[in-house]
Formats: C-alpha cells, structure tokens, sequence
C-alpha cells in the first residue's frame, strides 16, 4: 500500500548506521537521547560546581580580593542558570528519556524525532549561554534576573541579553520535551496498564511534565518582554515609561515556583522508586503519594509571591501567601511519612541508591522544615536575600534533587549500562557527598541569622562570618571530592564490570523485566500488565494477595483490571509518529533515524545567536530552521522498505 | 556597639564551636570508612545485598547537621545579628523564629529519628531472604499524617498572621511621636531626608530611641533593601513602588544596616549605619544640622579646600543643606542631578550623590565602609573605587581622568578638601541662622561656587554648554526677551529654554537671591 | 476509492492507551501551553493598563469599527475552517480545497488589517516605545499575529497538499489538528479584542499623571 505523499528533496542520505558521531547525530532512540541528556548535563553540572568552588573561594576569608566583585556577579548568575536550567532539569530529562518507556512497556516515546530536537537544543541553549563566557559578557544580573538591575539602563552589557535568548532557546527544549512525556504517558502504556498502576516515577514525570508545559511558558513570556526592554527600548520594567519593575518578579516566580518542584518532583519520583526496592516492599500508600505530588503541583501555582515578602506587597497579599505556602508542606509532608511508611517493616537492604534516599528524607526534610520557617513573612523578613535562604534551598536542591538523582543513578546504572557501579566507590561518594554538603550549607543557616546578605562578593572582617564561611568553603571542596570519587567511579567501574544482569536488585518495574542494557527495541515482546508492581508480583504471586486484599484493591485472578483495554491490542511499535501505519502486531518497527531535528535545532541556535549579533544572523538562520521543518514535516517516520 | 538582649541558651554552644565543625565530623566519620558491609561478597546476578548490621554512623550522621543547627540560634554579639535586638520588631521577630524553629526541631527529631531507627530496626540482617509482608498502606494513618501537620501549621500560622498586621500595617500612634523619614536607595548609599525637620543626610541614620519611626522606602534606580537586622528586618526599597514600614529603636547605640538585594557592582559595599540617640542628643543632631560650620579663616587650608570644592565637587555633593529652604532645594538638585545622569548614562558629568552638610561628625565614609578620617577621606578623593568599586563619582565627576581614572588634584589640594570635609560641623552660629552675603557679590565668584562645575566659560561641554558670548547670542534667541531677561530667566527656570541636544537637568537658582543673580548675569555678559 | 470507503466519516479508532490519537492530544497539550503564555502576556496588558505617563492613550488612537471588521474577519476564517474540515473528511477534494484557502485568505486580511493599524498608530506617534500601552499593545498583538502568520503558512500548505490530493480523508487529521490551533488563535483574538479595544477604549490619561520618580 504505498500511499502519494509530498517529498522534499534530500540533500543527503538518511543515516542509518548505529555507530560512530553520525549515529548519535541522527538518533531518535530514547535511551541514546537519555545518555547524551546525561552526559552534556553532567559536563554543566561540573562547570557549575567549579562556579561555586570559585565563589566559595572568594568568600572563605573577609575582604578576600580573589574575585573581584564583577566576575563575581557573574559567577552568581550563572552558577544559578547553570544548576536549574543545565543540570537538575536535563538530568531529570535523562532519567524521563531512560525510563518513561521502559516503566511503561513502550518501544520509544511518542515523538521521537520531537525527543531528538528536544535534546539538540538544549544542547544549544546551553552553549550559547555558556558562549557568553568565551566572549566576557557573562550573564551578572542574577538567575533571577530582576528589573530594572537587568535591564539596558542598568546592566548595558551584552551579559543579560545572552541569558534571556540562552533561556528562551531552553524553554523551547523543555516544553517540546514536556509535551512528548505527556503524550508518552498517556497514551503509550502496554495493555493493562491504568493509569493507578503506573510506576510512581512516571506519575512524577507526568506531573512534572505538566508543570513544564504550563510553566516554561511564562518564563518565555518574561524572558521576551526582558529581551524587547533591553533590545528595543520597550517599558515592561522601565519605571521610567510607566513599567513596573515588580511586575518582573510577579512574572518571574510565577514561573519560578512552579519551577521549583520542577526540579524536586522527578527526584520524589527516583526516591519513591528506590525505597520500595531496597525494603522489598511496595510503597506505602500509592495514591496519597501520587494525590500529594499532584497536590503539590497544583498548590505550587499559588505560593509565588511567598519569594516577595519584603517587595512590599501589603499584609493582606503577605498573609494570604504565607498561609498558601504552609499548606503546601502538608502535601509534601505526606510524602515525606509515605516514605517512612514504605520502609517500616520492611527487609532493608543498604545498598548505594539507598543511602542516597535515606539522606534524601534526612536531607530534605531539613530543606522543608527550614522552608516553613520562611514561609512566615516576619521573620522572612529577617531572613529574606539573606545566606538562610541560601541554606534552605540548597538543602531542597542539593540534599533533595541531587541526592535523588544520584540515587537513581546508582539505581538504574545496572539496567543503563549492564554493570555496576562500585560499591565501595559508592560509598566514598555518597559519605563525602553528605559531609560535605551538610558543612558547606549548615553554617550558611546561622550565616543568615547573623545577618549575611546573599549575593555580596565580600564582607568586613567585625562582621563574625569568617568561620562559619571558612566550614562552608571546605564542606564545599569536600562535596566536590565527593564529585570527583563519583566520576571515578564511573571509568574504574567501566574498566573492572561487574556483570549486572536483567534485575540486579530485585526489582518491581516493567525496566528490570527487560534485558541490560535493554535492546534497541526494549521488549522482545510487550508486555501485558495486571498489577501495579506488576513485576515483583508476576515474579511473587504468592504476595499478590498481601497487596490485593481489600474490597476495592480486589483483582480477579487473570482479568484485566482496565476498562480501556477490553480491545487491547499490543502497542503500535515505534510511537504515535507511525500514526496507524502498521498495524502488524507481531512486527518490531522502529522509526528510522532523521538528521532534520539537528537541523532545525541549528537553525533555531543560529536564530538565537542572531540576537546576540545581528540580524542577518537571524536570516541566516532560517534557512536551516525551514529546511529543517520541511523536510521533518514531509519526511515518512519509515522509508519504505 | 551595645548588644541588646543575649539569648543565655545560645552560650552552651559556643564552646562547641571552638572545635571547628570540620574535627567534629571528622571525629565522626572520617575515622573509619572500612564499613563492614563494603566487604562483603556479592552474588553478581541476583540481590546484591548488604550483608551487614549497618552502625550507629548513621544517627551520628543525622546528629551533626542537628548540632549544626542549634549552633545557628547563637552569636548575638554580631554586628548584623538578629537575635541581638535593639528593637520590639527585630525582637518580635526573633521571638516568632525561635517559635517557629522549636516547633520545626521537634518535628526534625521525630522524622530524622524515624529515619534512624527505622533503618537500623528494619535493616537486613544475615543473610535472612524473607520477604516482608506487602501491605498496600493504611488510609487511617495517612489520613493522620495528612490533618496533623495541618494542626501544627495552623499553630505557627496565628503568631504569624498577628506580627504581619503588626508590623506591616500602619504604625503605631500610641506609642510615643512618630518621626517621619523618608530613605531613598542609590546605587550604592542610602540617602535620608527627614520631612518633619527639613534635613537630609546621608548613610548614617539618626534616630531617638523609643520612639516609632516611620519610614517612607523609595529608589531611584534599581531595587535596594532596606534592613538593619538588629532593629527591624528588610523591606525592599522599589523604583516608582513606595513602601512603607516602621521600627523603634529601644537601645541608645549605633547600628548595622546592609543592603540585602542585589543592586548591581558595589551591592556588597551598600551599607549603612543607625545611630539610635536619645531623644536630647537627637534633638541637638538636628539643631546641629541647621546649623552652618564656622567659616574657614582665610589662607586656611579648610578655606583653600573649600574652593576647591566649589569647584569641583559640589554640583554633586550639596555641603550646606543648613538654611530654611535648603531641603526642598536638595531635593530639586537631586532630581536634576538623577535627570541629568539619566539622560547620557556614560557621559554625564553630574550624578545623584550623598549630602555632605556636616559631613564632619559622620563617622564611616563610604556607606559604612571605612572609619572617617583624614587618611581615609584622601584615600577615597584620589581613588574612590580602591575603597568601593564601582563608585559613580570616579566615573562620572569631570576632576577625574576620563581615561585612568586619576584625579586631577594635587595631593595638597586632596588634602585641603579632606581637612575642610571634616571641618563641616556645627559651628557657633546660632541654629537656623544664615549667613547673608554681605556688601558687593562678584559674580566671578558666584559662577565659580555654583555654575563652574557644569558650564565652562568657553566653548566646550561640560554637562551645559559652553557660556562663551553668551551675551551676544542672549538677545537673539527668544523673541520679546533682552539678553539680560533672557539669561536671567533661565537662571532661574532652566526649564524654560533648553538649549537642543541638552537635557533638561539644570535646577532652578531663584535661591542664589537677586543681588547674586544680578551680579552672575551680569559677569556671563562679559565672557566673549 | 476503496480507502476512501474504508475510513468512513468518523476517525478510526486509536491504538493507543486512551484511545485519543497522539498527535491532536499533542496539540491539546500544546495549546494549554499556549493559554499560559497569552495568559502572561494579557494579564499584563491588564496590570498596565492606564499606566501609561505619556500619549497617545487608547481613548486616542484606538479605531473599533475597523478593528471590529477585522475580528468578524478571524471569525469567519474559523467558520471557513469547519467547512473546510467538513469536506475533507467528506473526500470532495475541491470544496475543501476552496474552503481552506478561503481561511488561508481571510487570514491574511485579518493580518494585512493588523499591518495597517500598526501602520497607522506609528504614523499618529505610538510605537512600543511610546509609552506603556504602547509596549503591551504591540507585543501582545504582534505575538498574536506571529500565531496567525504561522497558521496562515500552515493553512496555505494544506490547501496545496488539499489540491494536490495528499490530503484526503483518510489523513484529514492533520488539517483537524491545524484546525485546532486555528480555533484556539481565533479565540485568543476574541479575548484581546475584549480586553484592548472594548474595556480600553476609553481609557484617558491616568488621574494625577505625571511622571513623579522621587518626591
């Protein structure tokens, strides 16, 4: 059945080896797109921490003159920028390209040309930003960015105006992935698989993915109206021309809260997949913990202004934000016993992924509890821009979505890769990874009440902050020695295997039903779900009925719980890009490789860099931004055979 | 510096603190990494477990970020503690975190002893392979933990909402006159004019003690915080968003106060100081500040200093804001000088600037950066960013180099102006007196004082034009008006001829006085 | 002709977990992205509004009577859009044809009557720099007309593809797709048509203007 379509005309092949850069350049195979997530993001996660290591270098003594204040500045800004936008998301992005088909017994993600041109501009977008280092306008306005201090007026270097393009050229990367992820989600699970019976780090994905779809888009929106201030001369935040320059915040946070869980939600997700695993016991509680991440997606659209107390918004806003902002650690205190719930009882085995939970809900609960403390506007407004914060967010950020992250890596190396990470070497990281982390950022907490303000490249010798910033600056070196064990870790590892098998650790998800590392295809044949942990119950059917007791949880023996599924057939191989082409239900059928998301994301990165040179950049953008949309829209998923 | 209340619990940890925290962990951790566990044997396909009984290491773990965070509660002592208050606010607020902090510790023990013991009580032990029993959860329990946190936050949420309407609501009238100030942000001082007496300072800040003031938080150009920890806690200082807030100093004695939002290159050197006077001194600070310095003998070093000011520095620095109409004239000047800055941010040579009457009795120069004194003051006149960088007056001030920044003084003469800066008291004229120009005004003079540090006298820019034959062009340049009403006129309201290609910047001079003005008009007829 | 038979009228059922095709739930999602970020941008038109310390103020400037052509205009397209639709999924090729490019033209005249009113607003002084109702207005109408502009392209490619017989009912999900997008600009048009001209239209000069910075 060959039916007439409109061809474009290739300039060159489609590439099909499975080797070598051209490979990788045209792959559109989710676990390919996962590891090059993986890796670019770690590569920005160490230029991240080396931005700190300098910072904390400069602050380690009073008056230091190390840094001066400008460089300073700019390492703030893009310590900040670098560790939300180049590290915490793309790496949760990683573990979503890794996992989010294997969990849900898919062949790809539902777009997997879109996954592709996902990955190419992030890749971009980071380089540009980053670019603004090799030309010295680095970004010195804050990862916050606030007007009018980043504005033309104030800030007339090129430094902001790579920051806005670097993050708009982002958000597009993100939002194209968070729509795939949705999709991929929904409507990519294997027979049988309801929405309840999910793992729970795809829940935390699809709620994650939701937020990144909502709320990218309205750091766009501040990054465009930034972008026409500072290039075109508009108001937006000019107080001069009738702009506000709190609206900037107003905006900014709007995004910025959501942002936050963002960042920590894929984490929950790892944390609430490993604790299961190494207590060999289901987790606690699976639609709480599912209700409380949804809750607190939901909550997090109200709570923006709580980063606002002393802008001066009046008691009434204040009161209303700070009782929102209460509230939303009800939800994430739910999570926090859920867990506690999950290992109650169970057979504990303590393994690197789990050490690396467990100080999770060490960790992060010291971040949440910290956090309610500021959640109360007077004495935020003791603490508010001051190291408190600081303190707070890093133990959210660091002690929370980092360790999770590291987590899931030890975790999910073995299916990744096939081998093991050492154990020892593990340990050594995990331990000075903690050390580390609590003396760098400890201190900072009693920083703050002492008065420290953030953001300040030095301070006065009678201020009384030497010391603890002195235990702060080595906590520091410590935590990135932990970096540096890990990152052995991973060459030593590659060098002595230690042969991992399907499922190392036992496990409870449809990603250790399948080979290690899995084939380019997965499954050898989708499975057929009837359980959540449908797994660990396929491999103990003797324990279904401890699960499966109540009424409502009852499960008839052999039935499919799911009322989509009564015409179930197995899923369309190859994503919903085949739209219905082949129907063979046995026939493996992969899409084929494509060069033209890399080439619209060029074309998108030369766009970028156009207005941050000129505009027939701009012009010699498109070219490569059309070619690349043509050829992709009139490019069949599969050449025929 | 006085320290007000001490919290006496805080004093248990500080001999904790002699041991540097690092030694702490070390003793903790670093003393034995050979875990039990790390050799144990792993079967390579299937559970690869842990066979240990996992240590204790891990409450001492837990136990040293806890240490580490009582530590926190203490050294009140520092200058920009918040637990050393000198204020009910900063108290309250301090009262309200520790509140808060107790109930958050409580909390932390329960979960951080939850973890614990839950990861040595339920651990794997020996090679024991059972599985545990796979329960699904209990909705009773987690309905529990869901309404018990809701109980706990309600309870931190009623003094919460109480201090809000408290301390950002209006201030007070019962407890005692309320002072009006009004603090305006600059990149990077702080300036403070006091509406109800007419007076305007700079980066140190007098107040009387236990008495409301009210604070009116403005800026100019980007957004500062105002905050001095020890009284009150911050309230952001935003262009064009007025904000209000309130403090009472309860302890006589001079305090921190920092800039707490990132406001560009010098945002670490934007400090300040509050001076809580009692209610006698404040009051003779204030009479002092409408009191004008004696005039410097002449052939004095003070004298030489003080023309050499006049001619240099004072189209940005007012130094005698003492007589009756000078406030709402600085308030003009500062207007003009922002404007002026605003319009030709690179090139301006005039910039928004502190207030230097009675600059003598401050004691920091620099908001707050160094003590004030002679070694200092010359060190921050010939290079102004060595002490803070950044500094707009190094940049913008025509007795700098355009190119290296150097000043364009010799060392005598920075010395003659650093003596005559600290000469600025009070002197023994009676307050709100002025000294009135007495017998003929040179209009040479008057220029020189007033108009030399924006007009030349030739051709060139300086930030007006150039006021060569000026008194030939005057007559021809608006219909109906003579050269002599012409420049007049634009003495005294610059606004209404601006000359193309300037901004309008220049204030009104009306206050020069007609002798002066007269005597100035007619010296500017004779400049060819 | 027998895949014409084959597909009928309604679309096939989906092989997917939730039985909607991925690429329209796609859109759905892409189009809640959409509503945050025109959200962004009305609501802060609506923050400043009347903020502005110089003219031309909207009371000025604004011209309902055109500009309410030009909306009937947008609405029609998405009448046009329907049939289009319609007639596609009925596999007469030229009605579909005919009727996409009639949305294709009436979106460009939506677009050239936006061109002739930026046109004319700089002509009477107000330009994004003007003042604050300026810089909302034209970037909150400029990035809706980037919307239409695109759909515009999009349409027009149909229509050939339409003509050209590759797109036939069997694959009519892609101008339903397009379709969706289109509805959704058109509806965003009727909120800022609400929000700009009818609520501002006689927005003046905001009381006691004047530009006080520091008092």
């Amino acid at each position: 059945m060959t039916t007439k379509s409109l061809t474009f005309p290739q300039a060159f092949p489609r590439p099909k080896s499975s080797s070598g850069i051209w490979s990788w350049l045209g792959t559109v195979d989710h676990k390919r797109i996962g590891t090059m997530y993986g890796i670019v993001s770690f590569i920005w996660f160490i230029v991240g921490g080396i931005e700190a290591m300098l910072m904390r270098l400069q602050l380690s003594s009073a008056e230091n003159d190390l840094i001066g204040p400008e460089a300073y500045n700019q390492l703030f800004t893009m310590h900040g920028t670098t560790m939300v936008f180049l590290v915490i998301m793309p790496l949760s992005a990683a573990f979503f390209n890794w996992l989010i088909p294997l969990q849900i017994g898919a062949r790809d993600v539902a777009f997997p040309r879109l996954n592709a041109l996902s990955f190419w501009i992030f890749l971009f977008g980071g380089l540009i930003i980053n670019a603004s280092w090799i030309t010295g306008n680095a970004p010195n306005g804050g990862w916050f960015g606030y007007a009018p201090n980043s504005g033309a007026t104030f800030n007339p270097g090129m430094g902001m105006t790579y920051w806005v393009v670097g993050l708009n050229v982002l958000g597009v990367a993100s939002i194209a992935a968070g729509l795939n992820f949705i999709v991929t989600i929904l409507n990519m699970r294997a027979p049988g698989m309801s929405m309840f019976k999910v793992p729970i780090f795809t829940w935390m994905t699809l709620i994650t993915s939701v937020l990144i779809v909502l709320a990218m888009p309205i750091l766009a929106v501040a990054g465009i109206m930034l972008m026409t201030d500072r290039v075109y001369g508009t108001h937006f935040f000019n107080s001069l021309g009738g702009g506000d320059p709190v609206m900037w915040q107003h905006i900014f946070w709007l995004f910025g809260h959501p942002e936050v869980y963002i960042l920590i939600l894929p984490a929950m997700g790892i944390v609430s997949e490993v604790l299961p695993t190494f207590a060999r016991k289901p987790l606690f509680g699976y639609p709480f913990v599912v209700f409380a991440g949804a809750a607190i997606a939901f909550m997090g659209w109200f709570v923006w202004s709580h980063h606002m107390f002393t802008v001066g918004l009046g008691p009434a806003a204040n009161t209303a934000f700070s009782i929102s902002t209460m509230l939303i650690a009800v939800p994430t205190g739910v999570k926090i016993f859920n867990w506690l719930g999950t290992l109650w009882g169970g057979n504990i085995r303590l393994n690197t992924p789990m050490l690396f939970s467990i100080s999770f809900i060490a960790m992060f609960t010291i971040g949440g509890l910290s956090g309610v403390i500021h959640a109360s506007p007077p004495t935020d407004a003791q603490q508010q821009d001051t190291y408190f914060v600081v303190a707070h967010f890093h133990y959210v950020l660091v002690g929370g979505a980092l360790l999770g992250i590291f987590s899931g890596i030890y975790f999910w190396w073995p299916k990744f890769t096939g081998y093991f990470l050492n154990e020892k070497l593990g340990i050594a990281n995990w331990a000075l990874m903690l050390i580390g982390f609590n003396l760098q950022f400890a201190p900072m907490h009693w920083l703050g009440m002492d008065g420290m303000p953030r953001r300040i490249y030095t301070y006065a010798e009678n201020m009384g902050w030497e010391s603890s910033n002195l235990a702060s600056t080595i906590g520091g070196f410590i935590l990135a020695l932990g970096i540096l064990v890990f990152i052995i870790n991973v060459f030593y590892s590659k060098m002595n295997k230690v042969i991992a098998g399907n499922d190392p650790w036992d496990g409870r998800t449809l990603e250790w039903a399948t080979s290690s590392p899995p084939p380019v295809h997965d499954f050898d044949e989708i499975p057929q779900v009837q359980y959540r942990d449908d797994f660990w119950f396929k491999k103990y059917p003797e324990t279904i009925s401890e699960y499966y007791h109540d009424e409502h949880d009852l499960v008839p023996k052999g039935a499919l719980l799911d009322d989509e599924t009564e015409e179930a057939s197995p899923v369309v191989s190859g994503g919903a890009e085949g739209h219905g082409d082949d129907h063979g239900h046995s026939a493996i059928h992969l899409p084929d490789m494509s060069y033209y998301p890399f080439i619209l994301s060029f074309g998108v990165a030369i766009i970028g860099a156009g207005f941050l040179t000129n505009t027939y950049v701009i012009g010699a953008g498109v070219p490569f931004l059309l070619w690349g949309l043509f050829g992709w829209s009139m490019e069949p998923v599969n050449d025929p055979e | 510096m006085t320290v007000a209340s001490v919290n006496s619990e805080c004093y248990a940890f500080q001999a904790f603190k002699v041991t540097s925290p690092i030694l702490v962990v070390g003793d903790v951790f670093m003393t034995n990494i050979n875990y039990p566990f790390l050799a144990g044997t792993y079967s390579s396909q299937m559970h690869r477990v842990s066979k240990l009984s996992f240590p204790l290491r891990p409450a001492l773990f837990l136990l040293v970020p806890m240490a580490i965070a009582l530590l926190a509660a203490c050294t009140p002592e520092n200058n920009q503690s918040t637990f050393g208050t000198a204020g009910p606010i900063a108290e309250d607020q301090a009262d309200l975190f520790k509140f808060i902090f107790w109930i958050a510790a409580i909390v932390f023990i329960l979960v951080e002893g939850a973890v614990i013991f839950i990861a040595i009580k339920f651990r794997r032990r020996s090679d024991s392979d059972k599985l545990p029993y796979q329960t699904h959860g209990n909705t009773r329990l987690e309905i529990t933990w869901t309404v018990i946190p809701i109980f706990i936050l309600a309870i931190i949420a009623v003094p919460t909402l109480t201090q809000i309407w408290e301390q950002q609501n209006l201030v007070p009238q019962d407890q005692g006159q309320v002072l009006n100030i009004e603090a305006i942000g600059h990149q990077w001082w702080f300036e403070f004019r006091y509406p109800d007496h007419e007076v305007v300072t700079s980066n140190e800040l007098h107040i009387p003690v236990n008495r409301p003031v009210a604070f009116k938080l403005d800026s100019q150009d980007v957004i500062h915080s105002f905050w001095v920890p020890k009284i009150a806690g911050k309230v952001d200082m935003v262009p064009l968003n007025d904000n209000y807030m309130w403090m009472i100093g309860d302890e006589v004695g001079t305090y921190y106060g920092q800039c707490a939002e990132f406001c560009g290159i010098a945002h670490a050197h934007m400090r300040f100081r509050v001076i809580v006077d009692t209610e006698e001194d404040f009051q003779a600070w204030v009479a002092g500040m409408h009191t004008a310095p004696n005039a410097p003998v002449a052939g004095s070093p003070e004298a030489s200093g003080k023309n050499l000011f006049a001619a240099n520095c004072s189209s940005c620095h007012t130094n005698d804001s003492t007589s009756p109409g000078s406030y709402a004239r600085e308030i003009s000047s500062q207007q003009a000088r922002w404007n002026g800055w605003i319009s030709d941010i690179e090139n301006s040579g005039i910039v928004s600037a502190p207030n230097l009457t009675n600059f003598g009795q401050h004691s920091t120069i620099g908001a707050g950066l160094k003590d004030l004194n002679k070694e200092t003051l010359e060190q921050w006149i010939t290079d102004p960013s060595s002490i803070k960088i950044g500094t707009r007056m190094q940049k913008h001030a025509a007795v700098y180099d355009t190119s290296d920044g150097a000043v364009k003084l010799s060392p005598t003469e920075v010395s003659d102006i650093a003596t005559f800066l600290l000469s600025l008291k009070p002197g023994s004229a009676p307050a709100g007196s002025v000294v009135e120009a007495s017998g003929d005004v040179d209009g040479a003079e008057v220029f020189a004082t007033n108009c030399a540090s924006c007009h030349s006298t030739g051709d060139n820019t300086v930030v007006g034009p150039g006021l060569a034959g000026i008194g030939d062009r005057a007559g021809t340049l608006v219909d109906g008006l003579s050269a002599d009403e012409y420049i007049e006129q634009s003495i005294r309201e610059p606004g209404a001829f601006i000359v193309d290609g300037f901004p309008a910047v220049m204030p009104g001079w009306s206050h020069l006085g007609d002798d002066s003005i007269d005597a100035l008009v007619t010296y500017l007829k004779t400049l060819k | 002709m027998t895949q014409a038979a084959a597909t009928e009228h309604h679309a096939p059922v989906e092989n997917t977990s939730t039985g909607l095709n991925s690429r329209k739930l796609m859109m759905w999602a892409f189009l809640g992205s959409d509503v945050m970020f025109f959200g962004a941008f009305i609501a802060t038109y609506l923050v400043y509004r009347g903020k502005s310390l110089v003219g031309p103020y909207p009371s000025e400037i604004l011209d309902i009577p055109i500009t309410s052509v030009s909306t009937f205009v947008l609405l029609m397209s998405s009448l046009a859009m329907v049939l289009g639709l319609h007639y596609v999924k009925e596999g007469q090729k030229n009605k579909g044809t005919i009727w996409i490019l009639i949305v294709v033209v009436l979106g460009a005249v939506f677009m050239g009557f936006q061109f002739f009113e930026f046109k004319t607003f700089a002509h009477e002084g107000l330009t994004p720099r003007t003042n604050i109702f300026g810089t909302t207005f034209f970037i909150l109408t400029g990035i809706h007309g980037a919307h239409v502009t695109i759909g515009v392209i999009w349409m027009a490619i149909l229509a050939y593809g339409s003509h050209k017989g590759t797109l036939r009912s069997d694959n009519s999900l892609d101008l339903e797709i397009a379709g969706l997008y289109w509805h959704f600009v058109d509806i965003v048009w009727i909120v800022i048509f609400t929000v700009i001209y009818l609520i501002s239209a006689t927005d003046g000069p905001p009381l006691g203007v004047g530009p006080t910075i520091v008092h």
